[in-house]
């Protein structure tokens, strides 16, 4: 099997890493490049907790090939903030305690940005239309919801 | 863990042809990946070369010709579909059913072309291509491309009638009967993200004030099927539209053939589709 050469951005920063066909876009992050905060869970794409923005797109990381991104632009949970200053989707997940045990976090985060960078006026139902891959065992997602709606309102105001 | 594999993305249709030739029964298309990947890491399939199409411009092409119908390339995502302008209108019933499948975050790698190659039973974009008598365009090296129908496309659970060389370059969908109207109805175990415990595309039309009706299922039988028979129910003269209703709802009924597995038990499945058909028929009606 032969590895192969690979260049892409990930937030913000140019890579080039030599992977094996067979390794996932999420192995990619965690393993090769030691970003924790993508999760990985079912790798079945059933719970979206791998969820990172690809060239600008939501995608689960765990169906996607770490060759297919060459040439890519990838976004994940540690480029949110930007020097030392929380995203407004990180604080309006702080200010509604949209967080229990945390594990889902980086995958809401992620996608609530995207929703909001998108449409900073979205209402209720297309909130839970853009969550709807992702799932959270604690929360009962009404402070996720919420707390997207919330850092819609910051983005409008800025 | 994956198994290991090369992995190739050419970037005509010609060069993927040739990969194809050359590999052949070892080699696997990879679009979305969303069913292979899975298939893969569960070790039910061990390519041991994946051929990415994503990368062939030819494939991603999605284009609507007023009047003669909608082309979508091996490479639409059913994001592309979606976002297509008038397709809601145009071809409803197929617009509602992929809007059905998986998640918006899912909806933004998976393939048509890959649900319907992937042929599994639940497809949920199948029923509506069967009543709107969409064709699979299919090519290899040697042969140009061949047209089927895509009734004579699926032949079992998870198998078509694909040949090892062969790709689906993209699927045909005519142009829908003047003033129709459709609707998928996928009935599930939750208010969520799910397969459908039993699938029902209809399709109604007028053909000269005469009323036309068309079926489809998916999750009940071993390929996603059209149940033509019922067409023909609707075209008798001395029959009152509820006597029709019923005639095509027992018809459908002996049609499928459900089994019981994790979301529902046979029988459960088979009352769900006379339910489901009969409700799905007398709105149809109501609106043609
Ligand atoms: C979380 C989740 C939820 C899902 N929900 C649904 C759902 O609600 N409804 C539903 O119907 N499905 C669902 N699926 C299944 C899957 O996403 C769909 O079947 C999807 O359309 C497959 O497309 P793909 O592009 O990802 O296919 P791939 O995985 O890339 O390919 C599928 C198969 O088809 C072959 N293939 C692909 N393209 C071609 C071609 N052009 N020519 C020849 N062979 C080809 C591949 O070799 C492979 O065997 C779900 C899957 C996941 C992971
Ligand atoms: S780990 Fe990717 S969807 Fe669950
Ligand atoms: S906060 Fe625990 S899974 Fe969402």
């Amino acid at each position: 099997m032969s590895r192969r050469k690979i260049r892409f951005k990930i937030n913000g920063v140019e890579k080039t890493v030599e992977v094996e066909p067979n390794k996932t876009l999420l192995w990619l992050i965690r393993e090769e490049l030691k970003l924790k905060g993508t999760k990985k869970a079912c790798e079945r794409g059933d719970c979206g907790l791998c969820t990172v923005l690809l060239n600008g797109e939501p995608v689960k990381s765990c169906l996607v090939l770490a060759v297919e991104v060459d040439g890519s632009d990838i976004l994940t949970v540690e480029g949110l903030a930007k020097n030392g200053e929380l995203a407004p989707i990180q604080r309006a997940f702080i200010e509604h305690g949209a967080t229990q045990c945390g594990f889902c976090t980086p995958a809401f985060l992620i996608v609530g940005h995207w929703l909001i960078n998108r449409n900073p006026n979205p209402s209720r139902e297309e909130v839970v239309e853009a969550i709807n891959g992702l799932l959270c065992r604690c929360t009962g997602y009404k402070p996720i919801i919420d707390a997207i709606l919330e850092a819609a309102k910051y983005m409008r105001r800025t | 863990m994956l198994p290991k594999f090369e992995y190739y993305s050419p970037t005509s249709l010609s060069e993927a042809l040739d990969l194809l030739e050359k590999y052949g029964e070892d080699a696997k298309i990879i679009a979305g990946g969303t069913d292979l990947l899975v298939s893969m890491r569960d070790r039910i399939l061990k390519p041991k070369c994946l051929i990415d199409i994503k990368k062939i411009p030819e494939l991603r092409r999605i284009e609507y010709k007023e009047g003669v119908g909608l082309t979508i390339g091996a490479a639409v995502t059913f994001k592309d579909i979606l976002e297509y302008p008038n397709l809601e209108k145009k071809y409803r019933v197929l617009w509602e059913a992929v809007k059905t499948i998986g998640d918006m975050i899912l909806r933004n790698r998976a393939t048509l072309v890959g649900n319907i190659c992937n042929a599994s039973p639940a497809a949920d974009s199948a029923p509506a291509l069967l009543i709107l008598d969409a064709r699979a365009r299919i090519i290899n090296k040697n042969d140009g491309v061949r047209e089927v129908p895509l009734e004579r496309f699926f032949i079992g659970v998870k198998k078509t009638i694909l040949k090892p060389t062969e790709i689906v370059k993209e699927v045909f969908v005519p142009e829908p009967p003047a003033n129709c109207y459709g609707k998928y109805v996928k009935v599930m175990r939750v208010q969520s993200e799910d397969l459908a415990v039993v699938g029902v595309a209809g399709l109604a039309y007028r053909d000269r004030g005469d009323l036309i009706i068309r079926l489809a299922y998916s999750s009940v039988a071993p390929t996603p099927i059209r149940v033509k028979e019922v067409e023909e129910v609707f075209k008798k003269k001395n029959m009152s539209l509820d006597e029709k209703i019923e005639e095509a709802v027992k018809i459908s009924s002996e049609k499928v053939s459900p089994i019981s597995d994790v979301r529902g038990s046979a029988e459960y499945r088979l009352n769900l589709v006379k339910v489901a058909t009969r409700r799905l028929i007398k709105e149809l009606v109501e609106v043609v």
